[in-house]
């Protein structure tokens, strides 16, 4: 099997990037932010899109520097040797607890709204088996796949949403400032996590046809989902109003609520399939990343291998929590509130290390030479 | 070795097979005995509650049965319980499938567990139990809930589901009814600046009662005879933080449908008084209600003022005083005249709200969210305090879209 060299393109890599972070608004995440900021929850994705734009700028502009080259790589060689390999284990280590505390999030909406007597363990079982499975298929089937479901799933979101807009009122978006303009930008830039999953996906750099795809793939994606997500929140508050802040999972109150006329009242099952399949990529993807930020680690070349042994350490991890409102109480709000400025303080050290180094300008002299 | 690989690949899938049964939610509709209708009663015992359920038989009315099936339509239980969710286990005990909420569709509630202060914290249940869906509809009965379910007795409609589906969507688009399903009822719960209306409902019909206009009674008051069932979906209970204290007749109700723009209400036939008769005549009209209305408030001082502007289409369908209006001057009359006997409904009503009821009985509040910039402003106007004293202005915008057919009377002999 030749998957080492087997590269993906733009619509590939925008695919799994839109449904990595766009799913985000069909979890715990808009209640999350409601609970904060109140009905101007809307609003805090584009603040945090605002916030996060800085660093990632930086970032892309810094490995651009090192043409072909990952993320792990790119900090190993700025860093160091040693400061280097600390600063990516850290990295791997806080994304593995996201990911199962992720996992467990997403088990948590089934069994509570689709499969509620099946056991926690069984589900999170399968949902585990079938993204190892998939990620050790490699990245570029990964790609295809999404490519394949990345246009129903955007499509089921929007009739769900466009249905739900039938029971909603735009007024409750206001007050516009909710609980006051300085919460919002201390939130925002708090919640800059949403878009952290971009700083991820600079580790498949090396996967994408070219450099010059990765950057308009990586800008496309990011405006694109700053407004979905933003304008998924914004309905919800407008329909929900000042329930959202005791509704977990609006999505799926929504989905069950809405109904296609009075001959198909019950529609929740055809958007659940398509979001379960969203859902499956989105980890598949991220288990995929986190197996290769291991093997760049650790110096693995058939990284494959380790997907497996991954996928059950994270299901150990993601089962510490005992009830579903431990995870979202306990263990996610450390998660949300160090990932995201965490990843923003690197790429920003990244970038000023590589200028006082003068990187840029050796750059500069070997294209001028 | 490609032996080996396709039989493990073989394997998989029957491994994927029995993953597709759904594991332990495996469920077999054989099994399952679907409660339609939930009725909720105050029991002699303090703590507990009285249920009723209303269960459909699946096999009556489907084309599979052929119509070959003697079975009764539905069944009902009734019996003392300490919530509705444990309920379906000892459900069990007279029913021999398993019970299900899945398709729940109406809540009944007697009036008197309603008026109750423990209601409101015996109903959050329902926001617990998984399968009860937000969009099932919650009423409330003048009898107990268990002797409505007992008297409601549909001629034509025996299926249950349908009964209750028909029943609630015309009565809510004719506007008699509120559209009071259970993700209302929690909204207005939460947001805790109005009333909440659910609708009111008797399988028993008053003993002679008085004659009104077309849309003034309450459930039960109108007198209809024939070969009928006795129930009647007509007024709405009001809810003041989940407990009920009032109620309203068909016509204020309609009145708060007509201002409420998150109902979803369609042509209405109503009376209204002609102008052009002496002996209080009057013409039927059909209203329509395509656009939303127009809010305007100024919260600054003491006295909050609200202006609201209400857009209605007017199709006049009788002529009892037989008026010509091709002339401009009888349009002109006629359309002065229906807005002004909607704004004087309305700011009755309206007065009647800040009077006896002291609350908003439809999402005011909400419309106000945009003259304040923070959430800490809002709450502080409170609007439970304010709304009392308000100044409220009704304006109606009538566009006629037909005036009816031009027809004469006809000629008495001699004339």
């Amino acid at each position: 099997m030749k998957q080492q060299s087997a590269k993906i393109g733009v619509r590939e890599y925008v695919s799994i990037a839109v449904l990595m972070v766009g799913t985000k608004a069909t979890e715990d995440t808009p209640a999350n932010l409601y609970s904060h900021v109140q009905n101007a929850a809307w609003m805090i994705p584009l603040l945090s899109a605002g916030f996060f734009f800085i660093p990632l700028y930086l970032l892309i502009k810094t490995m651009s520097l090192y043409e072909g080259k990952d993320l792990f790589s790119v900090i190993k060689k700025i860093l160091g040797k040693y400061l280097g390999f600390m600063v990516c284990l850290v990295i791997f280590i806080i994304n593995s607890f996201a990911v199962s505390f992720d996992t467990r999030t997403y088990t948590n909406i089934i069994r509570s709204f689709y499969f509620t007597t099946t056991p926690t363990l069984i589900i999170y079982a399968i949902l585990m088996f079938i993204c190892a499975y998939g990620a050790k298929k490699g990245l570029q089937h990964i790609g295809s796949v999404s490519y394949l479901i990345v246009f129903y799933a955007v499509v089921s979101l929007y009739v769900a949403l466009w249905l739900g807009t039938k029971h909603a009122n735009i007024n409750s978006m206001f007050p516009l400032w909710g609980s006051g303009a300085f919460v919002l930008v201390k939130e925002g830039a708090q919640k800059v996590t949403i878009f952290a999953d971009f700083f991820l996906l600079t580790m498949v750099l090396p996967y994408l046809k070219s450099n010059k795809a990765f950057k308009k793939g990586t800008w496309f994606s990011y405006i694109y989902i700053c407004i979905q997500i933003s304008m998924s929140i914004l309905i919800f508050v407008c329909m929900f109003d000042e329930s959202l802040g005791g509704t977990a999972y609006p999505f799926h109150t929504l989905i069950r609520y809405i109904s296609l006329g009075q001959y198909i009242p019950n529609v929740e099952i055809i958007f659940f399939i398509i979001w379960i399949m969203a859902a499956f990529i989105r980890f598949t993807a991220f288990l995929y990343i986190n197996a290769l930020m291991f093997g760049n680690l650790f110096k693995i070349k058939d990284f494959e291998y380790l997907i497996p042994s991954l996928a059950t350490i994270y299901l150990m991890l993601g089962f510490i929590p005992e009830a579903p409102i431990n995870v979202s109480l306990q263990f996610k709000p450390i998660i949300w509130s160090t990932v995201g400025p965490m990843f923003a303080g690197i790429s920003i050290l990244l970038w000023l290390v590589a200028l006082i180094r003068g990187e840029f300008k050796h750059a500069k002299n070997k294209n001028t030479m | 070795m490609q032996k080996t690989k396709t039989l493990c690949r073989l394997l998989l899938f029957f491994l994927m097979v029995c993953l597709l049964s759904g594991c332990w939610d495996r469920e077999e509709l054989e099994d399952k005995a679907y409660v339609i209708g939930l009725g909720l009663d105050r029991s002699k015992d303090k703590d507990k509650i009285k249920i009723t359920m209303l269960l459909a038989n699946p096999e009556v009315g489907s084309m599979q049965g052929g119509g070959g099936s003697t079975e009764k339509p539905r069944e009902i239980i009734t019996f003392d319980a300490n919530d509705f969710i444990a309920a379906k286990a000892t459900a069990n005990s007279i029913i021999s499938r398993n019970i299900s909420y899945e398709l729940l569709r109406i809540f009944v509630v007697s009036e008197e567990f309603a008026r109750d202060s423990s209601f409101s914290t015996a109903f959050t249940d329902v926001l617990k139990d998984k399968e009860i869906r937000l969009n099932s509809y919650i009423a409330v009965s003048k009898e107990k809930a268990s002797q409505y379910f007992m008297n409601n007795k549909p001629r034509m409609e025996t299926r249950p589901h349908k009964y209750f589906q028909f029943m609630v969507s015309h009565g809510i688009e004719n506007g008699l009814i509120p559209d009071s399903n259970l993700f209302r009822y929690f909204q207005t719960a939460e947001r805790g600046s109005d009333l909440f209306l659910a609708m009111y409902t008797t399988a028993k019909r008053q003993k002679d009662p008085e004659i009104k206009r077309e849309d003034e009674y309450t459930a039960g008051e109108l007198n209809a005879t024939g070969e009928l069932d006795d129930t009647q979906f007509i007024g709405s209970a009001v809810f003041k933080s989940g407990v009920m204290f009032a109620t309203l007749t068909g016509q204020e109700t309609r009145t708060i449908n007509i201002l409420d723009d998150t109902t979803d209400i369609k042509d209405i036939l109503v009376n209204i008084p002609d102008p052009f008769s002496d002996n209080k005549k009057q013409f039927a009209a059909r209203i329509m209600k395509t656009e939303n209305n127009k809010i305007k408030m100024n919260l600054k001082g003491i006295t909050p003022k609200i202006f609201i502007t209400i857009p209605l289409q007017i199709e006049i369908m009788s002529n009892p005083s037989m008026v010509n209006f091709a002339k401009q001057k009888n349009q002109h009359i006629i359309k002065k005249h229906i807005a002004n006997h909607f704004e004087k409904g309305n700011i009755k009503l309206l007065k009647k709200t800040q009077t006896e009821l002291k609350g908003i009985p439809y999402p005011l509040p909400v419309y106000s969210k945009k003259y304040f910039a923070t959430i800490q402003e809002y709450k502080k106007f409170n609007w439970v305090k304010a709304y009392p004293r308000a100044d409220i202005h009704v304006k109606v915008d009538i566009k006629m879209v037909d005036y009816g057919n031009r027809t004469r009377n006809a000629k008495r002999l001699g004339e």
